[in-house]
């Protein structure tokens, strides 16, 4: 006659949820938001580092920093982006490192050394075709665009997380973009 | 094309070689830089700018931005659809590392059980109290608990603040959920605390809607 209670699973739980709860010291709940956007973090940590053993270092590092971080998070809702930022400059962080300690003046310079192993050889749709011109920029370029046309941050945050001036970022960016439209001409 | 530039934007990875697409250019763009074209995409095109607006060709260079974008868009979540599922260990090594003190809060008196002992219970245990009770309910996921006043002082005072969400609507009216939680959670309280409670109140969210506002009980 009557209903069974339905307890609602933590993995259907929205991200304000979550937040609200891991910041209350929820481990569960933090790790729904781990499953939910490691990937993505990963696969965004592979994009600027390359395919290293870095990559699940500094995913596993952001989250233990985030962690820390969760009751300051001022929109729960914006969880995705606010991660994404950890990620992206813990990234920064370690490209420093492995520039100062392996003393490549010009490391920003250096070829793009990642591909994943699920990435085509060649360009068999267009999201590889975009992987294919990301790859192909200069690194502080390629960083640039992921995080204002993948992440959606604005010049201010980017330049913040790049540790560049905005000038520059801006100039980044109206590279990529010629860049990225030249490359994607043949796919209209 | 490089020799002028600055140092710092040579740093930054300009170089070149960067592909120059003519059309992109602002003689090609009726006077407008692609730039300009970006940021106005990214202002929703307004205040409306008929010098783009009625300019075939910045029309184009708008449709190919838009384009580009929801590819690199797509392409991370795409990648990230590729990412191998990690094993547990990796998401336990996570867990493992984070520390649990951050949130535990205050330490809360509970009765001595015997005359030497000074027992505690934090904050933190006293919301996972709250957040098992709150759960029980019907479609309800309890999100922020907060414990107003001075819980460290046996029998001061206490409000409690409560948020959840509904996620699964089953035609409870708000009022009674909030009741239901109100009720389930004074009697956790009541079972497993000391704390002197004096309100609960519950704020409840549902998918896409404004919070139901607080009621007092």
């Amino acid at each position: 006659m009557t209903a069974q209670p339905r307890r609602v699973d933590l993995v259907d739980a929205d991200d304000e949820t979550l937040v609200e709860r891991a910041g209350h010291g929820d481990v569960r709940a933090f790790e729904v938001i781990v499953r939910r956007y490691g990937p993505l973090m990963r696969s965004y940590a592979r994009r600027v580092l390359g395919r290293t053993d870095d990559v699940d270092d500094v995913v596993q590092e952001t989250f233990v920093a985030a962690w820390q971080q969760l009751p300051s998070v001022d929109d729960p809702a914006k969880l995705k982006s606010w991660l994404m930022r950890i990620v992206s400059r813990r990234c920064v962080d370690r490209i420093r490192s492995r520039r100062d300690h392996a003393d490549v003046a010009d490391h920003e310079s250096e070829a793009p050394e990642h591909e994943t192993p699920h990435r085509r050889a060649e360009a068999s749709s267009r999201e590889a075709a975009v992987s294919q011109a990301l790859e192909g920029m200069p690194v502080a370029q390629r960083r640039a665009w992921i995080l204002k046309e993948m992440l959606g941050h604005s010049y201010d945050e980017i330049a913040d997380d790049l540790d560049l001036p905005v000038s520059t970022v801006r100039g980044l960016l109206s590279r990529a973009r010629k860049r990225m439209i030249g490359a994607m001409e043949g796919w209209r | 094309m490089t020799t002028e530039l600055p140092e710092d934007l040579e740093a930054a990875g300009m170089s070149g070689e960067d592909v120059e697409t003519l059309s992109l250019e602002p003689e090609r763009l009726d006077g407008h830089t692609i730039d300009e074209l970006a940021d106005y995409l990214d202002a929703g095109m307004v205040p409306a700018d008929p010098s783009i607006d009625d300019s075939p060709s910045c029309q184009n260079a708008l449709d190919a931005l838009t384009r580009v974008r929801m590819l690199s868009h797509g392409a991370l979540e795409a990648d990230a659809l590729d990412e191998d599922e990690r094993e547990d260990d990796w998401i336990t090594e996570i867990l493992t590392n984070i520390s649990l003190e951050a949130h535990a809060g205050r330490d809360i008196p509970l009765p001595p059980l015997r005359e030497t002992e000074n027992s505690v219970i934090t904050e933190g245990a006293v919301r996972s109290i709250v957040r098992r009770a709150g759960d029980a309910v019907d479609g309800v996921l309890i999100g922020r608990c907060t414990l107003e006043g001075d819980v460290t002082v046996p029998r001061a005072p206490v409000s409690v603040e409560v948020t959840a969400r509904l996620l699964h609507d089953h035609g409870s009216t708000s009022a009674a959920v909030r009741e239901a939680i109100a009720v389930a959670v004074g009697e956790a309280l009541r079972t497993h605390t000391e704390l002197a409670v004096t309100t609960i109140r519950v704020t409840v969210r549902q998918d896409g809607a404004a919070p139901v506002p607080e009621e007092e009980r």
